[in-house]
């Protein structure tokens, strides 16, 4: 129950700073020359993109460490980062094809990160029915597991495409090696996004830990 | 500089509800287990 209270109050946090984001990108960040107002889409996609890979790698890490010690409390865990990031990997799918339609002149193309991204989202979409579909704790957790770690060696190649097959998607401009290709601004308003991101993260994923442990709870009573 | 205003607004909208929506939806879901 105190852990649910503490997950509410770090999501009503976060959405109170999103609202933050949304004014500071709106009103104090420079609009970009060439690709005028539709560049601001860069400081809600890209942060949730990072999320969306981020939380595939925990589930993978913390799959691998639950097939070690088979401790319950890692395959909770993988379970909560999983359906949270299949929220930010949604926000990415829907955000980037409406700030590439203006960009690119069309809203999809089988280009590797936008191709392989859409997989992330189908492994994710995949590992929650998986979840759903087997009724044994011990094999559900087990056969998950395996998937999530299959789900985290996707990510580097996420990564990695746009160097791989470079096609329309740009190129990373800050998690790159050397500086950030941003002004100041635009870098700080970035940074405010990631932190705010990252406060969702962790608010979504007590919140949905605190549910799987509750219904645990009233399973082993019944 | 183009005029794209409406896909940025658009994009802002989409996510915003997403995360709201989710975050409704995890509240509902405490509310329905703690009843349970």
């Amino acid at each position: 129950m105190r852990m649910l209270q503490v997950g509410r109050w770090i999501t009503a946090v976060g959405l109170v700073l999103l609202a933050g984001v949304y004014v500071r990108a709106l009103a104090y960040t420079p609009v970009e020359a060439s690709q005028g107002l539709a560049q601001k889409i860069f400081y809600l996609h890209v942060p949730a993109a990072i999320w969306a890979e981020t939380a595939m790698v925990l589930v993978g890490l913390a799959s691998v460490f639950y097939l070690f010690t088979k401790d319950q409390r890692l395959d909770r865990f993988a379970a909560a980062s999983a359906e949270v990031g299949t929220i930010f990997c949604a926000i990415v799918l829907t955000s980037g094809p409406i700030w590439g339609k203006p960009i690119w002149g069309t809203w999809w193309t089988w280009d590797a990160r936008l191709t392989s991204t859409l997989f992330l989202f189908l492994l994710y979409a995949g590992y929650l029915l998986l979840r759903s579909a087997v009724t044994d704790p011990g094999a559900r957790a087990r056969f998950s597991a395996v998937l999530g770690i299959c789900g985290m060696c996707e990510v580097p190649f996420i990564h990695l495409s746009v160097y791989m097959f470079p096609t329309l998607h740009p190129m990373p401009i800050v998690l790159q090696p050397g500086r950030p290709k941003l002004p100041g601004s635009m870098l700080a308003t970035w940074l405010f996004s990631l932190g705010v991101f990252t406060l969702l993260y962790v608010g979504f994923v007590v919140q949905r830990y605190a549910l799987s442990y509750q219904r645990e709870q009233r399973e082993s009573h019944a | 500089m183009p005029e794209n205003g409406g896909y940025m607004i658009a994009a802002y909208v989409v996510v915003g509800a997403i995360l709201i929506g989710y975050s409704l939806s995890l509240y509902l879901r405490a509310r329905r287990s703690l009843r349970a």
